[in-house]
């Protein structure tokens, strides 16, 4: 069992960076497209001062993209995977207290965003992927060392 | 084995010193192009104080704020159903109206929002307001916009003034949708179309689909 973890780990870390990384860089990617849009779902999830949350809106996308970037590269996988980790559970928390609340929003992860009709939301596969991909976070900050990294 | 690793180390810094220099230009760069142009030439009927909407009776009472996005078939919908008595409000000086361009949906929503503000300055804002909508295409974006799209609209409402064509074309009041945006983003208002009537919002789920309860509300803000 541990021999055989030991010979999995590093594609596992692979693996892990590359889903992590790619969803990061794509989501930032689509969203700087149209940076009003992302202003507003953020906006929507009536968490934050106004300020701030446009100030996340137009910001958030590239912070994104830089994390996905470092992570499929392989570079500071350990402090890449941990920032991941905390951005999919800031995203987990926002999208739970919507729900709670009764918002109809839409997350607005990949572009997009904003209020929707009641019956057009996806809370609960929206968390369950998040939570998905806090794992991985969490998994590289502990096993960071993977193939074809830049990291040695 | 030892100049190798060395060889590693110096990829590994010039990759975060790049992706930290995409990521920092895109901040900066995101975080100017959507902030207030004090220098955008706006409209006429245009004031700062309304968070640069367009204004019309300015000295009525009360005060209804329109949100809309001229691609945003909600919008549509909404015009269609309730612009009839909103003009109404308006052409009876009932109220001060403020209209408020959004451009989230993209370029085209830029062109309509110009061509709107060019109508403005011939008088022409309530006509040209529908006439738009009423050209809505079902796509976003779809190149139906592009070009001269907006000068036709204006002159099948009959603006033919040489200073409307020149305003279209050369995209007059483009920068100022940048500042109508800027403004709605610090009036938290996500999604259209959004209506308040003395800064009330109407409520999501009745008062904007049904136009006796559209009136009931205009209504219960002070408009008799």
């Amino acid at each position: 069992m541990g021999d055989k973890f030991k010979v999995a780990q590093p594609w596992l870390t692979l693996l892990a960076r590359l889903i992590l990384g790619g969803v990061l860089f794509a989501a930032g990617a689509l969203k700087i497209g149209s940076l009003q849009k992302s202003a507003m779902a953020v906006r929507a999830y009536e968490l934050l001062p106004v300020s701030l949350a446009n100030f996340l809106g137009y910001t958030l996308p590239w912070i994104e993209i830089g994390v996905g970037l470092l992570l499929i590269a392989g570079v500071a996988v350990r402090i890449s995977g941990l920032i991941g980790a905390f951005t999919m559970l800031a995203f987990i928390i926002a999208i739970a207290q919507a729900w709670a609340r009764g918002l109809s929003i839409d997350c607005g992860c990949f572009g997009g965003g904003g209020a929707i009709d009641p019956e057009d939301t996806k809370y609960l596969s929206e968390i369950i992927r998040d939570i998905g991909l806090l794992i991985l976070g969490i998994y590289l900050y502990f096993y960071p060392k993977g193939r074809f990294s830049v990291d040695k | 084995m030892a100049a190798n690793n060395s060889g590693d180390k110096g990829t590994r810094n010039l990759v975060i010193i790049m992706v930290a220099f995409i990521v920092v230009v895109g901040v900066v760069f995101s975080l100017i192009s959507n902030r207030s142009n004090s220098t955008a030439a706006v409209p006429a009927s245009v004031s700062a104080a309304d968070g640069y909407g367009i204004v019309l009776n300015p000295n009525a009472k009360p005060t209804i704020d329109v949100y809309v996005d001229y691609q945003c078939p909600a919008c549509r919908a909404f015009e269609i159903l309730n612009g009839g008595y909103l003009n109404e409000v308006i052409a009876q000086n009932k109220a001060k109206v403020v209209f408020h361009p959004m451009t989230f949906i993209g370029p085209e929503s830029i062109l309509a929002a110009n061509a709107a503000a060019c109508a403005a300055d011939e008088n022409e804002f309530v006509a040209m307001n529908l006439a738009i909508f009423q050209d809505q295409s079902p796509n976003e974006n779809s190149g139906k916009w592009q070009g001269d799209a907006m000068l036709n609209i204006g002159k099948s409402i009959g603006i033919n003034s040489a200073k409307f064509e020149a305003c279209i074309k050369d995209g007059n009041y483009v920068k100022w949708t940048g500042n109508v945006s800027a403004a709605t983003a610090k009036a938290n208002v996500n999604s259209t179309p959004t209506i308040f009537v003395n800064g009330k919002q109407l409520d999501r789920n009745t008062e904007y689909g049904d136009p006796v309860k559209f009136r009931a509300a205009l209504a219960a803000g002070g408009v008799k």
